[in-house]
């Protein structure tokens, strides 16, 4: 078991340094990742959502919708954890 | 070739620290352990995605307000620093989170039924019936 | 309003989810009635953004007003309309029939098992909403943890079974995760459509096919392909029999969908008939979780245990099917999405039926059960006959198209394992029958035993109306199978 896992994390380690040697450069500010949409929030932001926070702006207005999924995570783990861990009733 | 190392050993750091917690997540044979390893190899995807958004000289994503207190100053795209993947890793932060704890309620019920964190253990136990 | 139906049907659910613990502390018992009004009006969207779509083709809707890929986008084709309406149609069934199994096994969890029970569809029917890659990871995970919590509080053995689960589960989720970020720094776009558009030109990268690698690594653990399948006997196992009927038709069919979106509609077909053997692995995959299934099948003694791994020989089939590749097996594989969860919500409720009455799901439980629930036999029966292939259930239509594209392709093993495992089918159900006929006991015992067992002792109404209704169900898929596959299924095949 021990040994499969090794060889397994390697191949996996393998495959996924195989994929970097494409990859561009660290802090290259020409990566596709940063001149394809991330421009337009950038320069939008304080129009659109008069927040200078550009986080803050992508966080609760242009991708809203994963704020709110990401609160309904915590609510259901809050569940999960009640529904698991409450000590039963006395009788 | 000395180039290409300095421009992509971050990428295989986080790769090196992924098959850590990897390994931790498989061979190791206490449950709180496995947690741990499972705890690494998620943060280091998170460490994935922030390296991707880094430029060269540039600062954090927050416009800057103008001298006379009107406006912002011209956004110069290159001075700020890529906003989308620290937002997706907030998300990502906060669901690590609820997993870990889901995880560590899992493990106090096995703790209370077994008495021990010891996969071999509980095996033993589950086989005497 | 009419228009904003794709948003409801993610939406009611999960802000109705809020309030289920606040009307559980006012009166338990509501907590029931409040899920089945939740699930309904999540059935009235599906079905109403179903027809919409056969009419008029595909809905888009841009969450908060932004234009993809600015925001986050809902995109529903037929393939999706189909996909909804399943899950939320199998949902409102098994909420229908939970509720005298949930008060028999778990009398003092009812409030947050039913809050639980409305996140997690929550989650499917965002997963399959969706058209942006991140929102999908995050609904995939409300969907898993309230999976794994729902199933840690069934049996003795559980949680050691959940952990097992969440482990495995994470990885998954975690080389869904990464696979997402290697197509993000590549093409710089979290949205489906945009990164289809993007790819074209990137096909000689090798981020992109190891971006393919690890997306269809993550997805092969969640949907139990044999040998990332050890968790799923014992975690669907020892679940509470509600959890069971609800997770195990809808997570892994669920999963498929998402393979067939992300092989066929992001990354499109030309990169793995030109640069990768994905078809081929992928037929080989399916031939070896066929058999695998059917075989450890054979070996089980537990009646649900074997349930699951006639699952996994499913999922195998799907498998195949996508993996041969023309149109014909690729409807087939579709037909048996929607095929497959119905048939096995179908053996489920009556593994819940069976555990509701004697306590234990075991083979022999099923002594003599012809005479004692006839009418939850006959359900049985339909299943069973579905799963082996006997026509008009639907199992013998999406097996025939099955069978037809191998024919096509001219994988002959394939083929010699679609008909091996229905002979096991054929085998397995047989078994189960015959101890519920009651031949296995000697003709004397018999004799004595017919005075005492003379009444019926049927399932409640409550569970025994959902699974007449799934076997009725079973039958209609299949006598019209051809409306469906001209309506919808055509349309929702993947352009190759």
């Amino acid at each position: 078991m021990k040994t499969l896992s090794i060889i397994t994390g390697i191949i996996a380690g393998a495959a996924l340094i195989y994929g970097t040697l494409d990859m561009p450069k660290w802090a290259n500010p020409n990566s596709p990742a940063s001149t394809h949409v991330s421009p337009y929030y950038l320069r939008h932001s304080v129009e659109d959502t008069s927040t200078p926070n550009v986080v803050t702006s992508v966080l609760a207005d242009y991708r809203g919708y994963d704020t709110l999924g990401e609160t309904t995570v915590v609510f259901t783990a809050g569940m999960a954890c009640i529904l698991l861990l409450r000590k039963r009733g006395r009788g | 070739m000395f180039e290409f190392i300095c421009d992509h050993y971050n990428y295989w750091a986080y790769i090196g620290l992924m098959m850590i917690g990897f390994y931790a997540m498989m061979t190791k044979r206490n449950l709180m352990k496995k947690v741990i390893g499972m705890n690494v190899f998620q943060s280091a995807i998170l460490f994935f995605y922030i390296s991707m958004a880094a430029k060269d000289g540039a600062t954090v994503p927050i416009l800057e307000h103008a001298h006379n207190g009107h406006g912002y100053l011209p956004i110069d795209i290159m001075q700020y620093v890529n906003p989308l993947p620290h937002v997706l890793m907030l998300t990502a932060i906060v669901v690590m989170v609820a997993t870990l704890g889901l995880a560590l309620a899992i493990i106090i019920l096995i703790y209370r039924r077994y008495n021990t964190l010891e996969e071999d253990d509980i095996i033993m136990q589950l086989r005497r019936g | 309003m009419v228009e904003q139906y794709p948003i409801l049907i993610v939406a009611i659910p999960l802000i109705g989810s809020v309030f289920c613990p606040l009307i559980g502390r006012w009166k338990k018992t509501f907590c029931y009635y409040w899920t089945v009004l939740l699930l309904s009006a999540s059935v009235a969207g599906s079905i109403h953004t179903l027809f919409q779509v056969i009419a008029g083709g595909t809905v888009y809707y841009h969450l908060g007003g932004w234009p993809p890929p600015v925001g986050i986008e809902y995109v529903v084709d037929h393939l999706n309309a189909m996909m909804v309406t399943l899950v939320s149609v199998v949902s409102l069934i098994v909420a229908i029939y939970s509720r005298p199994s949930v008060e028999k096994e778990l009398p003092d969890r009812i409030i947050y098992f039913y809050t639980l029970f409305i996140l997690q569809v929550t989650g499917y029917l965002g997963i399959v909403m969706t058209g942006d890659l991140f929102n999908l990871y995050v609904f995939l995970e409300i969907a898993s943890l309230a999976g794994y919590a729902l199933i840690a509080v069934g049996e003795d053995g559980a949680p050691l079974a959940t952990f097992r689960y969440i482990i495995m589960g994470t990885i998954g989720g975690s080389f869904y995760l990464l696979g997402v970020g290697y197509i993000y720094i590549t093409t710089g776009s979290l949205n489906m459509a945009d990164v289809r558009e993007l790819l074209p030109q990137l096909y000689e990268s090798r981020v992109i096919l190891t971006a393919v690698a690890f997306l269809t690594a993550g997805l092969a653990v969640k949907m139990a392909l044999f040998p990332v399948h050890v968790w799923l006997p014992d975690a669907y196992t020892k679940a509470p029999s509600v959890t069971s009927a609800l997770i195990a038709p809808l997570m892994t069919k669920i999963s498929l969908y998402l393979l067939i979106r992300i092989l066929f509609d992001v990354f499109q077909h030309r990169l793995y008939m030109e640069m990768l053997p994905i078809s081929s692995i992928m037929v080989w995959a399916g031939v070896i979780a066929i058999v695998a299934g059917a075989v450890m099948a054979l070996a089980q003694t537990d009646f649900k245990r074997m349930l699951c791994y006639i699952v996994v020989a499913e999922v195998g089939y799907i498998v195949g099917g996508l993996g041969l590749a023309n149109e014909t097996a690729l409807k087939g594989a579709i037909l048996h999405i929607l095929n497959d969860a119905v048939m096995t919500l179908g053996l489920f409720t009556v593994a819940g039926i069976v555990a509701y009455k004697m306590g234990r799901h075991d083979l022999s439980d099923f002594k003599d059960m012809f005479k004692k629930m006839p009418i939850t036999m006959s359900t049985f029966v339909v299943g069973a006959l579905s799963i082996i292939g006997v026509p008009p259930t639907c199992g013998f239509f999406s097996k025939w198209y099955l069978v037809h594209g191998a024919i096509i392709a001219e994988h002959w093993t394939f083929l010699a394992a679609l008909l091996l495992s229905s002979l096991v089918s054929v085998i397995l159900f047989f078994r189960v029958i015959e101890i519920g006929y009651g031949f296995a006991s000697s003709h004397a015992k018999h004799a004595h035993e017919g005075d005492a067992m003379t009444g019926i002792d049927e399932a409640p109404a409550e569970m025994l109306i959902p699974a007449i209704a799934v076997a009725v169900a079973i039958l209609l898929i299949g006598l019209y199978n051809q409306t469906i596959l001209s309506k919808v299924i055509e349309f929702g095949v993947p352009r190759l």
